[in-house]
């Protein structure tokens, strides 16, 4: 106690003392504040609109677009928006606030700087040598529907000086406004993003619908050769009529050399052993069909069928040509390299190269090569390499095309592979293997209506953008549509992912992840990405839900079905994202919490990510411990300043009832009948793979 | 609150030889005209005699020590278990500004309640009287001790799970900018100095309860009231003055200031968080809620000296 004398506490007097007025200089101390924040590095800032085209091309063509920096008084960095359209209606959305807090800075590109031009199409270019400069948006003034756009519309410009905008709305047309009527002039932009997401869905729906429409024409091409038999002798029993004119040749080779262009080269029933098969004309090599639906039983010998035997060293069919089409056979004997990338690595180091020597030149049963619009169909292939490999063959088209693959991933390889340009994948069918629909480079493809019990993905897509990847059935899977490297414009849809590990992993920006059902997974839906739209998703009964691991929190998320999942939503990074816009949430299930307004949504913010209002409804007592006074208040304060919290979802609108309650409940009812399915048909989905030392 | 433990605050500063005041120099009565400066002087040095009479007893009394720990704990698990230590220093200013605001009161009675009036209870008043102690010197003595420990306490653990902001938040990617404005260390410093004046006028107002009362059931009761007064009644008071339209609500701004929880609430919000807080901040008058804290801390205080005990006339005058 010998500290505890006189002097000892007139010592601690004077140390509290002097730490007290010390903590009291801080009140001399201004902290930043709104008035010193002076623009940044726009590169330096999040990212919240604008596409990556946009910027791309601005790049490269030299033009500008309009830009807008905030500030937000509870976010950590610099927020930066591609248009002045989509700064202004951020600003003024309440999500965005409860995300971020208020606008503290704003400031906008100033094209009182450059003294600007407007080109032919309407993209606003500097006079040389200048360079944007930034002013703060509420002095500046705002020329609004004049020509000035940049590749995703209409833009509205920014100027400090009036005059500037005056003589640029005279030049190009447009109003002059201020910061206030522009803010009062600027609608939701998510409407119509939505709006847009649907309109592409239906275009590229109706742009396959085509590619198919042509395809199945040339399919009916008049048989000109028939191969190994007597024209006559087969007529009677052939799938498809026999010109009388017809020739025979005695092999299959012979009869492709021998065929005129757009005829029909038909194999009747029986197993034709080939060493790779090559269409270098516009024509149709069809058989007479494969043994029904029941492929497994009915063996090679199987009189019904048409077998192309490979020798089990290469890919079995080649088309060379535009506009041929393979159909109505089962193709065996494909070799088993899957992957010829070491052996053709070459030596530019190119990774697009290397990516395609790794994934295009492996053994396929039919290989598509610089064919464009040919197409192959109502084909069986059994192949312990890839299916079909389509190589820049736009327009090109596969159609009810069913791939057994190996039993395990690492042992086998894609069911369709395609590369560098547009196809059509559809109505097909991929077993085992590694993944169903490999896609590399191959924008703007259509891969719709498939089923897949693949090794290890469902549909795999890398450097592909602009696809729409519709209505597909995966189940068993690593993984059930998934998208890797950073894509565009990606219409994923429809989908239904059962029993996989991970159901959706989106990959990306400007994208739209809408209709998919993921039902039994480990991980539901992965939120990730960056200006994303989830939207009418149902996740059900999965391990974890969602997974939100978006570095930054641009991604709507709204109006979909969180249910029975273990956890809702697991998230690791990032700030609180606001998974509601515009008064619409998502649905949790019935949650222990008061709707007093009966309107269908919550009174209070859901937190699916939270402590305690995760295992709401699951955790006897959380309901009591979600209600105490101490829980009540953080959960109240962590509605401030959420942007500089770490981590975490919130739900400001959970609606009471489910958004899709038919499909939830078609959901649960295919989820019994397809268990059923299953068991009797365990021998043919019985194999699938872990992971097999699969790249991507 | 263990009266045992209360009770081994003994004289032991006293009989430690240390002199409570110059009794010689007053009994040889040499220098009637004895300078103001001495008498300062001894007060100065009573009062601290005093306050390190009532540190010991702090650190004797086992209840203050475990109620000390459960508040270093429950900081210590908002800072951890909330998102605002990993937030940043604004965020954990929020989210400990309530809970300071409600254990700040409850520890201010746990440290205050029972200082004079044990003393009176066990008649070491009375022993310390005869030393001609003055008012001033014990009142202060007393207050200074306790709010060394309490202050040290409240500071203390702030200024520590403060630390815990630099060391949770997750690294900054150094390829964005950063937005210097959204938060501040600065920030966080001036939400604990406001804490410590908060605690002072808090333990002011319980040593002026236990200097007025005479009974340990009524200072218990009255302590207790003011914390339930301070945490809910003065501000649901206020709200139902406003609902029912007795209060203007231009005066809000004022009778705010009237709460010393209010005020401390209002500075925080004001000169703390400020603008970052989110909403446009109307935290009141800082400069009314500065004076609402003086007003409190000083009327407490002097009830406490004037209550004591009665004025005595030195014999000599």
């Amino acid at each position: 106690m010998a500290i505890l004398s006189p002097t000892g506490t007139q010592w601690l007097t004077v140390l509290l003392s002097v730490a007290l007025v010390g903590a009291s200089l801080s009140f001399v101390v201004t902290p930043e504040s709104g008035e010193s924040l002076r623009p940044v590095d726009f590169a330096d800032t999040v990212n919240m609109g604008g596409t990556g085209v946009d910027a791309r091309r601005a790049d490269e063509e030299g033009f500008v677009l309009p830009q807008v920096e905030v500030f937000y008084s509870g976010y950590r960095y610099v927020v930066g928006y591609v248009g002045i359209e989509t700064a202004v209606s951020e600003l003024g959305d309440a999500s965005a606030q409860r995300q971020f807090g208020d606008p503290l800075a704003v400031y906008v590109s100033d094209f009182s700087t450059i003294s600007p031009t407007v080109t032919d199409a309407g993209f606003v270019v500097p006079e040389r040598g200048r360079s944007v400069g930034w002013t703060p948006a509420e002095t500046a003034f705002y020329v609004v529907g004049s020509d000035a756009t940049i590749p995703s519309g209409a833009v509205t410009v920014a100027f400090s000086e009036r005059d500037d905008a005056a003589a640029f709305a005279d030049a190009h047309g447009g109003d002059v406004v201020d910061w206030e009527t522009l803010q009062s002039r600027i609608d939701d932009p998510l409407p119509a993003t939505l709006e847009g997401f649907e309109q592409s869905v239906g275009e590229r729906h109706a742009g396959a619908d085509e590619s198919v429409a042509v395809a199945e024409a040339r399919e009916d091409r008049p048989v000109s050769v028939v191969v190994g038999a007597d024209a006559d002798s087969v007529s009677d029993r052939a799938t498809v009529p026999i010109p009388a004119d017809a020739t025979s040749e005695p092999t299959v080779s012979d009869a492709v050399d021998a065929a005129p262009p757009n005829t029909t080269v038909y194999l009747p029933p029986g197993t034709y052993d080939v060493d790779g098969v090559v269409l270098n004309r516009s024509i149709t090599l069809a058989g007479a069909g494969v043994g029904a639906e029941s492929g497994a039983e009915s063996g090679p010998e199987s009189g019904a069928e048409t077998v192309l035997r490979g020798d089990g060293n290469r890919s079995v069919v080649y088309v060379r040509a535009d506009g041929a089409s393979v159909t109505d056979l089962r193709v065996t004997g494909v070799g088993d390299v899957g992957s010829r990338g070491r052996e053709l690595r070459n030596e530019s180091g190119d990774w697009d190269t290397t990516v395609q020597l790794a994934y295009g030149y492996g053994d396929a049963g039919v290989v598509l090569d610089g064919a464009a619009g040919a197409s192959v169909s109502n084909v069986e292939i059994d192949t312990h390499a890839s299916g079909a490999i389509v190589r820049e063959s736009p327009g090109s088209v596969i159609r009810n095309v069913t791939v057994r693959g190996a039993d395990t991933a690492s042992d086998g390889f894609m069911g369709v592979v395609l590369i560098g340009a547009p196809s059509v994948v559809q109505e097909s069918t991929f077993l085992d293997g590694r993944d169903g629909v490999y896609t590399h480079r191959a924008d703007g493809s259509v891969v719709r209506d498939n089923r897949a019990e693949p090794g290890r993905y469902g549909v795999h897509e890398m450097y592909t953008s602009g696809t729409l990847v519709a209505n597909n059935t995966v189940r068993d899977a690593e993984a059930g549509v998934i998208v890797m490297t950073r894509p565009t414009d990606n219409l994923v849809v429809g989908n239904d992912v059962r029993r996989s590990t991970y159901g959706v992993v989106p990959a990306g920006s400007d994208s739209y992840y809408a209709r998919n059902v993921v039902v039994d997974n480990e991980y539901g839906l992965q939120v990730s990405g960056d200006r994303n739209a989830f939207v009418d998703n149902v996740v059900l009964g999965n391990g974890v839900g969602a997974r939100a691991n978006d570095i930054l929190p641009s991604n709507w998320v709204l109006g979909n079905d969180f249910l029975r999942n273990e956890r809702a939503v697991e998230s690791e990074i990032g700030p609180l994202r606001t998974w509601s816009h515009g008064g619409v949430g998502n649905h949790w299930g019935a949650l222990p919490i008061a709707d007093g307004d009966r309107d269908g949504v919550y009174d209070r913010p859901y937190r699916p990510t939270g402590t305690v209002d995760s295992r709401l409804g699951t955790a006897s007592g959380a309901t009591v411990l979600a209600r105490s006074p101490s829980v009540a208040t953080l959960r109240r304060v962590q509605g401030t300043v959420s942007g500089l919290r770490l981590s975490g979802v919130v739900d400001t609108d959970a609606r009471t009832r489910p958004f899709h309650p038919e499909i939830i409940e078609d959901a649960l009812a295919a989820d019994s009948s397809d268990e059923m399915v299953e068991s009797e048909s365990v021998d043919e989905t019985a194999t699938t793979a872990g992971f097999g030392g699969a790249t991507s | 609150m263990s009266e045992s433990g209360e009770g081994t605050g003994d004289s032991e500063g006293i009989s430690d030889g240390e002199r409570i005041s110059d009794g010689e120099g007053i009994r040889e009565k040499e220098r009637i005209d004895r300078s103001r400066r001495d008498r300062v002087s001894d007060t100065v040095r009573n009062l601290f005699v005093i306050a390190t009479r009532e540190l010991r007893t702090i650190v004797r009394t086992p209840a203050i020590l475990a109620l000390a720990a459960a508040f270093v704990a429950s900081v210590g698990g908002v800072a951890w278990a909330g998102t605002g230590g990993r937030g940043g220093f604004v965020p954990l200013t929020l989210d400990l500004l309530t809970f300071v605001e409600v254990l700040v009161p409850l520890l201010a009675v746990a440290f205050g309640y029972r200082s004079i009036l044990g003393d009176r209870g066990t008649g070491e008043l009375d022993v310390l009287r005869t030393f001609d102690v003055s008012r001033v010197s014990y009142v202060g003595g007393v207050y200074l001790g306790r709010a060394l420990a309490l202050v040290s306490l409240v500071v203390g653990t702030l200024l520590a799970v403060g630390l815990l902001v630099p060391t949770l938040t997750a690294d900054i990617p150094t390829f964005l900018a950063v937005n210097e404005a959204a938060d501040s260390g600065v920030r966080y410093v001036r939400f604990v100095a406001l804490a410590a004046v908060f605690t002072l006028v808090v333990l002011a107002a319980v040593v002026g309860i236990s200097a007025t009362t005479r009974s340990v059931r009524t200072a218990f009761a009255l302590a207790a009231a003011l914390a339930l007064a301070l945490v809910l009644g003065i501000d649901t008071a206020l709200v139902a003055g406003i609902a029912s339209g007795l209060v203007p609500g231009d005066g809000i701004g004022v009778l705010l200031a009237l709460s010393p929880n209010s005020a401390f609430r209002g500075l925080v919000l004001s000169t703390a968080i400020g603008a970052v807080g989110g909403a446009e901040v109307a935290a009141g008058e800082p400069l009314l809620n500065g004076v609402g804290l003086l007003a409190w801390w000083l009327v407490s205080l002097s009830v406490a000296v004037r209550r004591v005990w009665p004025v005595v006339e030195s014999i000599e005058e």
